[in-house]
This record gives C-alpha cells, structure tokens and sequence, in this order.
C-alpha cells in the first residue's frame, strides 16, 4: 500500500513539524492540562482556547477498523492515544484476522516523496 | 402554546419521480416534477403553495431558484435546507411548524438528486477520494509529486479512502466488537427488506436474495458486503405539508405529524466516546414518541433510515425496539422482522433495495403504510408510524411519528 503525499497548511504547520521529528503532538489546555486532539480549536473538556502543543507518547489502543479489498488492500483504523485523544490512521499489518479492539499499537510516520510525514498506526510489537 | 386543534399539522401530498439509472435530466428538474406531481396528489394547485423548504443531494441545483422556476409568488417561507439524512424529517418539522403558528399555510419540501450517470459506479458518488489520489508513475522516480492532499482534511484522507463506506464500516465494526453483533446479522436485514421490495413496485430490487446471497457480495470496506450498502438512485420526493383543517377537503387521507424531534450528537472522538455505539435515535425516539402521546409498542410500522444494514440494526436498539447490544440477535430471530414479521420494518425496502432519496425514502413509504396504500406490502394495522432519518457519519437524527389521527 501506499500513503498519498500531504501538504501542510498554517493550522497544521506545527503538527507537520512534530511528525518531522517524528513525534506526534496533541494539545493541551493551560488552564487545567486536559488533552485534546491536535486539530482541536478549544479545548474538548473546559473550551479553553488557550492550547499548547505536547509530544503525545505514540502509544494507543484500537478501537475499530475498516479493511478495505484490493487494489486499496488497506486498513483504516480509529485508535485511542493514551492521553485520550482519538486517531485517524492507516494501519500497517500483513494480518487483519490478527486485529482485536484495545489491542496496544504504535504511532510511527511513513515519509511519501514530496509529502509531509504521516503517522500510521503499528502494533505495539512490531 | 397549543396550536388550535384546526392547525394540526398533516402531510396532504405525496409526490414521487421515476427513480433510479435515470440519465438526460438533472435534479432540479426531479424537483420540479415532484414538486407538481405532490402538489396534484394533494389536490391543490401550485398557487395555492405559500412555503418551500428544499434539500439537495450530491448533484446540487435543489435550491431557492426552484421558487421561480416553478414561478410561486410571494412565499411566506422559503429556506434551503441541510442535515444529510436527517433533513427530509427535520424539513417536515419546520413545515408542521410553520403551518401550525399560522406562518404558512401549504409548505411543500422537496429533495431531489441525479448523481448517477453512464459509466459512473454508484461508490464513485459518495466515496471517498481516492487514496492514490496522487499516483507516482513508477518510471519517473526523480521528480516527486505535488501533493493534493493539504493540513487536516489531507491527514484524514492519507488514511486511506476516508468516504462513508469506510466510516460507517468503523461504527459498525466497533458495535461488532462490543456486543457479537455479526455479518449475518446483519444480512438478516437485507434479506428481510429484499422480501419486502419483491412487492413495491417503486423498488429498484425486487430479486429475492438469501443469507449467502449476501454472505458472497463482494467486499466493500470490511465487514460491509456490497449487500449492506444502500442504492445511489437519481430522483425526486416532494411532500405538502398543510393543517388539519385544509387537508379536510383535499384529496388523501391525511398522515398527522404528531410527534417530533432531533438529536445531534456532535462526538469528540475521544477516550469513551459512543460512536458506533449509541445514535442520535436514543435522544430523538423517546421525544418524538412522547409528543406524540404513543409508546413504542404502538408503533405499527417503522422505517428507519438504512443506509447500511448496520444502521438499522443499531437504530433499532436506541429507539428500544430491543436492548442496547441486543439488536444482532433481534434482527436474526426467526418471524422478527420481514413481511409476516412481528415488526413491521422497512416495508418498502428501504434504501437497500427500493431507491436511494436520503431521508425521504423511509419518509414516503410511512406516508403510504399511514395512507393505507401499500398496496400487496400494506401492514394491516398502519395508526402510528415512526420514521427515522440519520445523517453524516450518524452525527445528525431526525424522528417523525406520523399517523392516521391527531395526538
């Protein structure tokens, strides 16, 4: 399978620059330290809009997923990072018989040519 | 305040268009046909129309021009409307609304759509962008590709074919996960709803279909099958929307709007969060139904929005037709659902296998059980009728309870 080419935009500037350190940053509100996803506008909790950026640990659980037939021959996957957040992603495995829900995944970032780095899920073994 | 009983709200007219692979014609001209066609079915004329409420589909053109095209003057209310599959019962709401404060006196709604054309597949229409949306021509390594994908939208695509299909495969497969629902469970659903198109004349496929009919479709975002996904069909629904005491002297039975309501979720996708799990229908059934001053075993007849087999499933459980987690085992129980069934559900076919008009397809065939003119798939008893309409990824519901009296 292969990952399209993403441009960043000015809203997604800095999430690009985390997945080119190859982190994959989420935000936080100041005023009590609640996570939210990193497109988040306010804060998902208490609507704060005062949000900083933070390394997320990479860490999450599957919470469902699609397999898509070929030529696709692709999974997409929800995931829950373990700050809280919810993501959207491509998963990467040779069995999809093998995927259960929670099972414990990874965040790691595929680099298309000319593309921003773009996370994709893994299991946590793997 | 109560409306005086005179202005009860009442759907009078029912207009319906050829529908399906029907090329050479764009929306807006199903529009207008079934905006005449339900406006003759009430027995009134066009001039007599005060209010027009529209809804486009994917092909666009549905909008406020249809006010000149079908030269209506001076309308006492006009509004384009859009809540995807929610909006044909959100639009019967404002228009029962609008005749019942005395705003408006015949409010028509109308939705129409022509996505399909020759040599188009009916996925192409609603599906995704591609995820070789950018393709790199293997012989021609060194200049890489500009991408087209940008910031969020483009992350959420690069995950691969992001459309409905693969959206609702996630609800669906996350309900799977959490309560045993199964494949076959939900091909119980088509396979039910199948039998019931055999005997509309309206609906596209009326092939019988078994279990392994659609245990066989091929595979469109797993675990859906092509047999759990609805038609794409162009077309056109109009509804008249009037009082109590106009309808008295048109031409049809009249259906009452007697009970209504919405429920919009707006998920966070974060830790805990119900998708796929719980719908707006939890919300939006209980409302509608106390409005309406009905319990849910009144319900004669239920046409839920089918979109895929799994929405029907899941909608059954948050309307209580039985327990959250139950509905796999509900649906698949022998003499359930299905014409002869205990439920009398989807007995036009639904969107799986009559025609595709977003929410107006469960909406028309309640207006035609409410009317009694089922023909051979008439349900014996037809007083209440319950219609559900789901839109987005199951982020918007409408409920209708429609029936042959008042409240």
């Amino acid at each position: 399978m292969s990952i399209p080419a993403v441009a960043r935009d000015e809203a997604s500037e800095e999430f690009f620059d985390g997945t080119a350190a190859g982190v994959y940053l989420i935000r936080r509100c100041e005023p009590h330290g609640h996570a939210s996803k990193p497109q988040a506008l306010q804060c998902s909790v208490c609507a704060s809009e005062d949000l900083r950026w933070e390394p997320s640990s990479g860490e999450a659980r599957l919470v469902s997923w699609a397999v898509l037939p070929p030529p696709a021959s692709s999974v997409v996957a929800v995931a829950e990072l373990k700050e809280g957040p919810w993501m959207w992603a491509a998963l990467l495995c040779d069995d999809p018989a093998v995927l259960q829900e929670g099972m414990a995944l990874r965040v790691a970032f595929e680099r298309p040519p000319g593309s921003e780095a773009i996370p994709v899920l893994v299991p946590a073994g793997a | 305040m109560a409306a005086p009983k005179s202005r009860r709200p009442v759907i009078a007219g029912l207009g319906m268009t050829e529908m399906g692979a029907i090329y050479g014609r764009n929306a807006a001209s199903f529009a207008r046909e079934a905006i005449r066609l339900a406006v003759a079915d009430a027995g009134l004329q066009l001039g007599d129309v005060d209010g027009l409420l529209t809804s486009n589909g994917t092909s666009g053109g549905v909008g406020l021009g249809l006010q000149r095209e079908l030269g209506l003057r001076d309308l006492r209310l006009l509004s384009e409307m859009q809540g995807y599959g929610s909006t044909a019962g959100s639009m019967v709401q404002f228009a029962s609304m609008a005749v019942q404060s005395g705003m408006a006196e015949v409010v028509v709604c109308v939705f129409a759509d022509a996505p399909l054309r020759p040599g188009r597949s009916a996925g192409d229409v609603y599906g995704a962008r591609r995820r070789n949306a950018n393709p790199v021509a293997p012989d021609r390594p060194a200049e890489p590709p500009k991408p087209t994908l940008h910031g969020w939208s483009g992350l959420t695509i690069s995950a691969g074919a992001i459309g409905a299909n693969t959206l609702y495969a996630l609800a669906a497969r996350r309900h799977m996960n959490r309560f045993g629902t199964t494949s076959e469970d939900f091909g119980a659903i088509a396979v039910a709803q199948r039998a019931w198109a055999a005997m509309n004349p309206a609906a596209a496929k009326r092939d019988p279909i078994t279990l392994e009919d659609h245990k066989s479709s091929r595979v469109i975002a797993d675990p859906f099958r092509l047999l759990d996904c609805c038609l794409v069909s162009n077309g056109g629904v109009a509804v008249v929307v009037t009082t109590e005491a106009r309808a008295a002297d048109l031409c049809q039975p009249p259906v009452h709007v007697n009970g209504w309501a919405q429920c919009h979720p707006g998920r966070l996708f974060e830790h805990d969060e119900e998708f796929g799990l719980v719908t707006g229908a939890a919300l939006s059934g209980p409302q509608a139904l106390s409005m309406a001053c009905v319990k849910l075993d009144d319900v004669d007849v239920a046409q839920i929005y089918d979109c895929y087999t799994y929405t029907v499933l899941v909608s059954l459980e948050d309307y209580g037709f039985c327990a959250k987690g139950e509905g796999g085992a509900f649906v698949s129980t022998g003499g359930q659902i299905g014409p002869g069934g205990r439920l009398k559900l989807n007995t036009g076919g639904g969107q799986l296998s009559s025609f595709y008009m977003w929410g107006f397809t469960p909406l028309t065939e309640a207006i035609i059980q409410v009317r009694g003119q089922g023909g051979e798939r008439q349900v014996e008893r037809h007083d209440v009728a319950l219609v559900s309409g789901n839109g987005g990824i199951l982020d918007h519901h409408a409920t209708l309870v429609l029936g042959t009296g008042p409240a």
